[in-house]
């Protein structure tokens, strides 16, 4: 199954979506679509006319326009996803932290979707880890 | 996902033994033709997307809890990354916390290997009301 994981960028996520049998949706894959194919310098900070066309589709014209590069890139793989695992109260600099309010949209999005979606909290200790891994693990052998 | 080239970063965890030296060695040893460069926290190793899922495997075998890995949209050396040709390097911090994570991601790896299971934990109560009334006497 196609798994999107939030923060799109983590490794931890990846790695255990990958190292339990499913498949992770990331912003690594998107970016890497557009620096090689149309050689964009620093998605999603630059984007290209047709990104900014797909952000509208997520968000309004209202919304300003660095939130709609984002979900340029991360909308299509929510739509893609089958199901999603969410990381919450990470520390400040843990994830993609450009903007806040892209985030939000990105868990509204998952949650308007109606896929499974896993939340688990920032591990702070060892235990917190161990309950972590056993809960992603749980969750996504149930997943198939 | 790219079939074509898939750029993979591995990261060793802080609580493991293994050095990115090792690791790197490691990896040419395979004999695959594969790039590969050894990095302060692991490596990067940049193949097709079949030889490169060959090669973590291996990894995962030998090291199963100790190396992390995704993979990564620019290429090597990238000279809009790569430090050594002036690059920005924007995504370090993000690795630098998540690093710093890993310690704790192997030990619930071992742990959930040799039997831990998941146990939800309890969840705040709502305080009685005569509880609250008496907390608010006291004031």
């Amino acid at each position: 199954m196609k798994i999107f994981i939030d923060p799109p960028n983590s490794l931890v996520l990846f790695d255990l979506v990958e190292r339990f049998g499913h498949e992770p949706l990331s912003a690594m894959a998107a970016i890497q679509e557009r620096v090689d194919n149309i050689e964009v310098d620093m998605p999603p900070m630059n984007v290209t006319l047709d990104d900014v066309v797909k952000g509208l589709k997520y968000a309004g014209i209202e919304v300003p326009s660095g939130v709609r590069g984002r979900l340029a890139l991360w909308g299509p793989l929510i739509e893609e996803a089958d199901a999603a695992i969410i990381m919450e109260d990470c520390p400040y600099s843990f994830g993609c932290v450009g903007c806040e309010r892209s985030n939000l949209m990105v868990k509204y999005l998952i949650k308007r979707r109606g896929i499974p979606t896993l939340n688990v909290s920032y591990p702070e200790t060892d235990e917190d880890a161990v309950n972590f891994v056993a809960q992603a693990k749980e969750w996504m052998e149930g997943l198939k | 996902m790219s079939e074509e080239r898939e750029t993979r970063l591995f990261m060793i965890s802080p609580r493991s033994m293994l050095t990115p030296d090792q690791l790197v060695r490691m990896v040419h040893a395979f004999g695959d033709k594969a790039l590969v460069k050894e990095t302060c926290y692991g490596c990067l190793v940049e193949a097709p997307r079949k030889e490169n899922l060959e090669i973590l495997e291996k990894v995962r075998e030998a090291y199963p809890n100790e190396v992390f890995s995704k993979i990564r949209a620019y290429r090597c050396s990238d000279p809009r990354r790569c430090r050594a040709q002036h690059g920005t390097r924007p995504g370090y911090a993000q690795l630098e916390e998540e690093w710093e994570l890993l310690a704790k991601i192997q030990y619930g790896l071992e742990q959930v290997e040799s039997g831990a299971v998941y146990t939800p934990k309890e969840g705040k109560k709502r305080l009685d009301v005569n509880a609250f009334k008496k907390i608010c006497e006291v004031h």
